[in-house]
């Protein structure tokens, strides 16, 4: 007997809820801007070992607009790389470099 | 002795004399403690991402020194006392992996 040589397509993310009645007919609500084709890990890619705090410029992009660390599924980057990313956004919003949150505005 | 970056936070009011008087201050106690400074970057005047008692500016310097790790906590001890420092951070620096292919070299 042959075997199916035919490549599998990549399953989606589960996701949680029940499942939609018009399935593939509605796009499906995505957060964080993430895009459907997975794209390799940035920091391996430039063979960063490890990550910078002092690039406020280069961090800025890991948050989101009110300042929180952006998860996994919306930056892309692989488990290492990310926890490294966590600590360097900690500490360069210890130094005032990120906020920790959105600057309130009072009216 | 192990490599340490220290970066600081000082506040924005102070004038050219005396920030360069703190400088040698900070640079003073490292070698105090053993340590070997080597390089003290400044990064000048920048916009804190949220205020630190009230200031919204402050002068940014990395200093980069070689010191005994049981001096780590001394020169922490110190800069907390300083008054014009509003944020600092201590972090031991990433020794880059030896180039691997030095061996290959040597036959």
């Amino acid at each position: 007997m042959v075997k199916e040589t035919e490549q599998r397509e990549p399953s989606a993310r589960p996701r949680r809820g029940p499942p939609s009645s018009q399935d593939g007919q509605r796009e499906p609500r995505r957060r964080f801007g993430h895009r459907p084709t997975r794209k390799g890990c940035a920091f391996c890619a430039g063979k960063v070992v490890s990550i910078d705090y002092k690039k406020a410029d280069m961090l800025h992009n890991y948050v989101s607009e009110r300042g929180k660390i952006l998860p996994r599924r919306a930056t892309g980057v692989c488990a290492r790389h990310q926890r490294e990313l966590a600590l360097a956004i900690k500490r360069a919003r210890h130094l005032a470099l990120l906020p920790y949150t959105a600057e309130s505005r009072r009216g | 002795m192990p490599s340490y970056e220290l970066v600081l936070v000082v506040q924005p009011t102070m004038e050219e004399e005396p920030l360069n008087a703190l400088v040698d201050k900070i640079t003073q106690t490292i070698s105090d403690l053993k340590g070997q400074v080597h390089q003290v970057d400044a990064w000048g005047k920048r916009r804190l991402a949220y205020s630190i008692m009230r200031y919204r500016e402050g002068f940014y310097f990395l200093i980069q020194a070689e010191m005994p790790a049981s001096a780590v906590r001394g020169l922490e001890r110190s800069l907390k006392l300083m008054e014009d420092v509003l944020r600092y951070l201590v972090v031991r620096q990433v020794v880059e992996p030896a180039p691997a292919k030095a061996e290959t070299a040597v036959q």
